[in-house]
C-alpha cells in the first residue's frame, strides 16, 4: 500500500532508475531475505527446471551422455500399462490411507478432548508414531506381519481365526493392505493432533446450549462439531493427502513396490525408474507427472490458504 | 441425583477404557518391537510368536554394539540433524524478521513461494535433485544431505518465525535503538530471546525431520560410514535373510533420542503441528 504512493513521488529518472532507488531504498529488507530466497532457487528451483529438461533427454545416470528425444518419454508413458496401474495403485493407498487417518485420528480427538486426567501423557503418546523414523516403522510392521515369526500371524492363531502363518506383504492381492496399515499408524497422530486442537476451538457454550435444547449426543456431533470443524478437516485431510501421496520410505523400506509392483506408487516408480535403474530422462518425465498432482493439491491449500483476504 | 451421577461416572468408565483401548492400538507395534528385543535368539525365531517373552535377555543390546555400527549410525544422525538445524536457521531468521518487520515488493510472492517448497515433496523432485547434487560436486558428502533438509524445513522455519515476530512490538526494539544498540544487538539480545517458543519449535521440527528421513541418505550418500540411523537400518534388511534380533535392537536404539525430545518438547512440537492447520 505504501508502495504506490512512493511510485506516485515525482522523479526524474526512468523507470528503470526508479526501481534501483526502490531497491536501494529497502535495501536491508532485499539483503535479508536473499540467502533464503537464493538457497531455495539454487537447491529447489533448478532441480525443477532440471527436471523438466531432463525429461525431453535420454539419460542415463552412470554416463554423461544426453540424447534429446523430445516428448517420447511421455508417449511411451501414456501408452504404457504400469503407468494406469500405478495410477489406480496410488489413488486407492491415498484414499484408504487418508480415510484411515482422518477416522481413527478423529476418534483419538474426540476422546482427548475432555477434562481428562493425564492428558499431556496421552497426547505424547499418541504423537510418538508420528516422530519417529519411517523406515523405522516400516521394518517394526514388518516384523509384526512376518509370515512365520510375527506378532500378528500369532494372534490370529490364538483367536483361531487361521491355523497357519500367511504371508500378506508377498501376496499380490493383499500386500499393500500390509503396507497402508504402517501408513495409516504413521499418520494418524498428525490428524489426531489437529483435529484435538480443532475441538478445543468449539465454544463450549454452543453444546451446553444444544444439550438444553435437548440435542443428543450424535446430534450435537452432527450439528456442531462437523460443521465447527469443517476447516480443520478440510486442511488437516489435504496436507495428509499430499503426504500420503509422496510417501516413499514407508513403501520402500517394506516392499521396495513389490511383489510385482503392487505395492508401487507414482512416487515409488519415480525413484525406482530413475535412480534405482538409472533412467533419469524417464523417471523425470515421471517426476513432472507428479509435479502436476502436487500442483493441483498446492492451488487448493493456496486458495483455502488466503482465503478471506490479505493475511500476509 | 445419584442416577445422574452414577452415569457421568459409567460414562467416565467408558471414555478411558477406549482412551486405553486407542493407546494399545497405537502402543502395539512399539510393544512388538520391545518385546522381541529382549527374546533370547532362541525364542525370537519361534513360530507361532510368543507374544510376552519367556525369559528377558539383554544379550541383543549388548551383541548390538560389537555386530553393528550402531554408535556411528546414531553419531551420524547427531551430524546431519544439528547440521540441517543449524543451516535453516541461518536462512530462516533473517529472512522471517525481513518480512516481519518491513513491506516491500515481492515479500507477499516470496511468502507464497515458499509455502508452495513446503509441499513439494523432495521425492517428486528426487532425480533433478541427483542432478543438482552432482554438479555441486557435493555427492557422498554430508552436505548432499543436509542442503536438501534445510530447503525442505526452511518453509516451516520461516513462517513459524516470521508469525512470532510479528507480535514483538516494534516499541521495544525501537527504544533500543534510541539507547544505542546496533542492528545486530537488537536481533540477538532483545528480539529473539522474546521468539524462545517459535524457536523451540523451529529447531524441535526441523531436527527430527533430518534425523527421520531415509530418502536423502539413501540417494546421496554411498559411504557406509556416513550411513545415519534409519540408513543403518535400511541397510540391515536382507534380500534373502535378515537379522531381526539386531535391526530391531538398532531401531529401539535409534528411536530413544526421540523419546526424551518428546518427553521434554511435546507442547512445542503440538505447536508447530498445528501451526499451519489451525488457525486462531
Amino acid at each position: 500500500m505504501g508502495i504506490a504512493e512512493e511510485y506516485t513521488e515525482p522523479s526524474a529518472g526512468s523507470r528503470f532508475e526508479r526501481g534501483l532507488q526502490y531497491l536501494w531504498k529497502h535495501r536491508q529488507a532485499y539483503l535479508l531475505i536473499a540467502p533464503a530466497a537464493i538457497f531455495l532457487l539454487s537447491v529447489v528451483g533448478w532441480p525443477i527446471l532440471e527436471t523438466f529438461r531432463l525429461s525431453f533427454y535420454e539419460s542415463p545416470a552412470d554416463s554423461t551422455i544426453e540424447t534429446y528425444v523430445g516428448f517420447q518419454h511421455y508417449v511411451e508413458i501414456f501408452q504404457s500399462d504400469i503407468f494406469y496401474q500405478l495410477l489406480w495403485q496410488t489413488g486407492r493407498w491415498v484414499l484408504v490411507g487418508v480415510a484411515g487417518k482422518a477416522l481413527l485420528g478423529l476418534l483419538i480427538a474426540i476422546h482427548l478432548k475432555g477434562d481428562i486426567r493425564g492428558r499431556k501423557f496421552f497426547r505424547t503418546a499418541f504423537l510418538i508414531p508420528w516422530g519417529i523414523p519411517y523406515a523405522i516403522s516400516a521394518v517394526v510392521f514388518r516384523w509384526i506381519e512376518h509370515p512365520q515369526y510375527g506378532y500378528l500371524n500369532a494372534i490370529l492363531i490364538k483367536l483361531g481365526v487361521i491355523d497357519q502363518g500367511i504371508g500378506i506383504l508377498g501376496n499380490p492381492e493383499v500386500a499393500w493392505l500390509g503396507v497402508v496399515v504402517a501408513d495409516i499408524w504413521i499418520g494418524t497422530p498428525f490428524m489426531a493432533i489437529i483435529f484435538l486442537a480443532g475441538l478445543q476451538s468449539i465454544p463450549e457454550e454452543l453444546y451446553e446450549a444444544a444439550a438444553i435444547d435437548g440435542a443428543e449426543k450424535w446430534e450435537q456431533f452432527r450439528y456442531i462439531t462437523i460443521p465447527q470443524l469443517k476447516s480443520v478437516i478440510l486442511i488437516a485431510t489435504l496436507l495428509s493427502t499430499i503426504w500420503t501421496f509422496v510417501s516413499f520410505d514407508t513403501i520402500w523400506t517394506m516392499t521396495g513396490g513389490g511383489p510385482i509392483n503392487t505395492t508401487s506408487t507414482l512416487v515409488i516408480w519415480i525413484y525406482q525408474v530413475g535412480l534405482q535403474n538409472g533412467n533419469l530422462g524417464r523417471g523425470a518425465a515421471y517426476s513432472v507427472v507428479g509435479f502436476l498432482f502436487l500442483l493441483v493439491f498446492a492451488v487448493i491449500y493456496l486458495r483455502i490458504y488466503t482465503r478471506g483476504g490479505d493475511e500476509l | 441425583m445419584m442416577a445422574g451421577q452414577e452415569r457421568s461416572q459409567l460414562r467416565k468408565v467408558r471414555l478411558y477404557g477406549v482412551l486405553i483401548a486407542l493407546l494399545g492400538i497405537m502402543m502395539f507395534p512399539f510393544y512388538a518391537m520391545f518385546s522381541s528385543t529382549f527374546k533370547p535368539e532362541s525364542e525370537i525365531f519361534s513360530s507361532p510368536a510368543t507374544l510376552f517373552p519367556a525369559e528377558a535377555s539383554i544379550q541383543s543390546y549388548i551383541e548390538v554394539w560389537a555386530q553393528t555400527d550402531v554408535l556411528l549410525w546414531i553419531g551420524n544422525s547427531f551430524l546431519i540433524s544439528l547440521g540441517t538445524v543449524a543451516l535453516t536457521l541461518l536462512l530462516a531468521i533473517p529472512a522471517a524478521y525481513s518480512c516481519a518487520r518491513n513491506d516491500f515488493v515481492g515479500k507477499r510472492s516470496f511468502l507464497l513461494a515458499v509455502l508452495v517448497v513446503q509441499m513439494f515433496a523432495p521425492v517428486v523432485l528426487i532425480v533433478g535433485l541427483f542432478d543438482v547434487i552432482t554438479q555441486f560436486g557435493i555427492y557422498n558428502t554430508y552436505f548432499a544431505v543436509i542442503i536438501p533438509a534445510a530447503a525442505f524445513t526452511l518453509p516451516f522455519n520461516v513462517w513459524m518465525l516470521y508469525g512470532y515476530f510479528q507480535t514483538i512490538p516494534e516499541s521495544l526494539e525501537e527504544s533500543a535503538r534510541i539507547d544505542g544498540a546496533s542492528q545486530r544487538q537488537i536481533l540477538t539480545k532483545i528480539v529473539l530471546p522474546l521468539t524462545k517458543p517459535a524457536l523451540v519449535a523451529s529447531i524441535t521440527y526441523t531436527f527430527l525431520y533430518a534425523w527421520n528421513r531415509l530418502l536423502f541418505v539413501l540417494t546421496f550418500l554411498t559411504d557406509a560410514g556416513k550411513y545415519n540411523i534409519p540408513r543403518g537400518v535400511f541397510s540391515m534388511v536382507g534380500a534373502l535373510q535378515t537379522d531381526w534380533r539386531m535391526m530391531l535392537t538398532v531401531s529401539v536404539i535409534g528411536i530413544l533420542p526421540l523419546l526424551v525430545l518428546f518427553a521434554f518438547l511435546e507442547e512445542y512440537i503440538v505447536a508447530g503441528m498445528t501451526a499451519g492447520a489451525v488457525k486462531e
